[in-house]
């Protein structure tokens, strides 16, 4: 009898363990995801539907965390799910010739604010332009051979695609140290 | 103390001597080859890193380092890091999009029925001979080439490197071609042109062998095109018994159907909000 009590108390306890552990590495993969805000006053010539405006925002985020991921492990496939046309070919590039190079790319993303500028009028590409702080690190193997902060400037286009919106260009036109 | 002095001093001016440096131009164009220098003592190792390019190779510190025109196609931020045995030292520079000389030229709808106002979409992004968005101001003219029609223009300055247009669809079924031009380049694109909906549907009917042969006259939209095979009519037969509706699609530019009609029965046919004349047949008649 004593034992079965016992035996009860460890399996609540467990479960509290579990639930703990299951909520914080939810918390920490939601953190993960860089932060982004749409400004989308000043859209034309097609007004944003209520859905794109939530759906661009985090489609963008999550490419940018496939991005990361993918500029520091350089693993192309990661590629595939949030980009398209010039962006995923380019980005394939640069991580076919950091492979050769033995580099990685580190990005700490410190969030983007996101200006959409122009949205076709059969909703087919959109264009935004994304203040984005950025701490970036390029390694040499384990050694860190260059790391600074950036506040960047990209000029970006995205397109629909089955199910989520894709960035199909990207294309930074400044930056500067913070 | 003005020894102590002296030796860091000495120090420092050594530091000052052998420490490595390495300068970029601020801004360099697309497709244009540059010369980094540096300045330093000894083996380093250079490494450039762009938006679709990594490299790394060896060079003697206090060179120039020739970069290739192939090595800076691509507009962006480059990262230019120079490691001597004294440490790393970096710069970066702009690689700005050359002239306009190309578009990508999107278009939709690839079909659309004839005379929708406006209802054609084209959009031109515009790029250099490498494939960066040019955001400066340029003139892009748009141009529809209707079969049997003189060709129609519009020029658009692009804004943030896009120029837009909407385009209405001509009176007459058919191919057209849209086109996009910046200086001596273009793009075109064709898009079908189909019927409207139908317009003036007429339905008649004669004796089958199982019933009655319901069928239409052939199926035009208001301005004499043909509504291509395909498009859905609805048959729908009313008679003692209910309703009973019948989806056919048109062939050689009519639909019919062959209906099992008992006693008295009312006949419409309808295709999309078109609806046509309505017939009453009776049955053993």
């Amino acid at each position: 009898m004593k034992a079965l009590r016992y035996a009860s108390l460890l399996i609540v306890a467990a479960s509290l363990l579990l639930g703990v552990v299951a909520y914080h590495l939810r918390a920490t993969a939601d953190d993960e995801l860089p932060r982004v805000q749409l400004n989308a006053d000043n859209i034309g010539p097609r007004p944003i539907e209520d859905l794109t405006s939530k759906s661009v925002p985090r489609d963008y985020a999550l490419a940018w965390q496939t991005l990361e991921q993918a500029l520091e492990e350089n693993r192309t496939g990661l590629l595939d799910g949030y980009f398209t046309g010039f962006a995923k070919q380019d980005f394939t590039q640069r991580i076919n010739s950091q492979l050769k190079s033995e580099l990685r790319t580190r990005y700490t993303d410190r969030g983007h604010k996101l200006e959409a500028l122009f949205y076709s009028p059969s909703g087919d590409v959109m264009e935004l332009r994304d203040r984005a702080q950025l701490d970036m690190q390029i390694l040499d193997g384990g050694k860190v051979i260059y790391d600074e902060p950036v506040n960047a400037e990209f000029t970006v286009l995205m397109t629909p695609g089955a199910d989520r919106w894709l960035v199909r260009q990207i294309q930074a036109i400044g930056g500067e140290k913070p | 103390m003005p020894t102590q002095l002296t030796i860091v001093l000495m120090m420092l001016a050594a530091l000052s001597v052998s420490a490595s440096e390495i300068h970029a131009p601020a801004q360099v164009t697309a497709g244009t080859a540059i010369t980094i220098r540096t300045s330093g003592s000894g083996d380093a190792m250079f490494y450039l890193v762009g938006p679709a390019s990594a490299s790394k190779s060896k060079v003697q510190a206090r060179s120039d380092i020739p970069v290739d025109s192939d090595q800076l196609e691509h507009a962006g931020r480059y990262v230019a890091v120079l490691c001597a045995s004294d440490g790393c030292t970096a710069t970066n520079f702009f690689v700005k999009p050359a002239a306009a000389n190309k578009l990508s030229f999107l278009v939709h709808p690839s079909r659309i029925p004839v005379s929708s106002s406006g209802g054609i979409s084209a959009v031109a992004i515009v790029d250099d001979s490498f494939r960066n968005i040019v955001l400066q101001p340029s003139p892009v003219t748009f141009s529809v080439m209707a079969k049997n029609e003189k060709p129609v223009s519009a020029a658009r300055t692009s804004e943030n490197g896009v120029a837009w247009v909407r385009l209405s669809s001509a009176k007459k079924e058919g191919p057209t071609r849209l086109g996009a031009a910046i200086g001596h380049a273009d793009e075109i694109r064709v898009v079908q042109q189909v019927a409207a909906d139908a317009c003036n549907l007429r339905i008649k009917a004669s004796r089958g062998k199982r019933g009655f042969l319901i069928e239409t006259d052939p199926v035009h939209d208001c301005a004499g095109n043909s509504v291509p095979d395909g498009t859905v009519v609805s048959f729908t037969a009313s008679d003692a018994a209910g309703k009973t509706t019948v989806d056919v699609p048109i062939k050689r530019g009519v639909a019919k159907i062959e209906m099992p009609i008992e006693g008295q029965a009312k006949i419409t046919v309808a295709s999309g909000v078109v609806t046509g004349n309505e017939l009453e047949v009776a049955g053993g008649q």
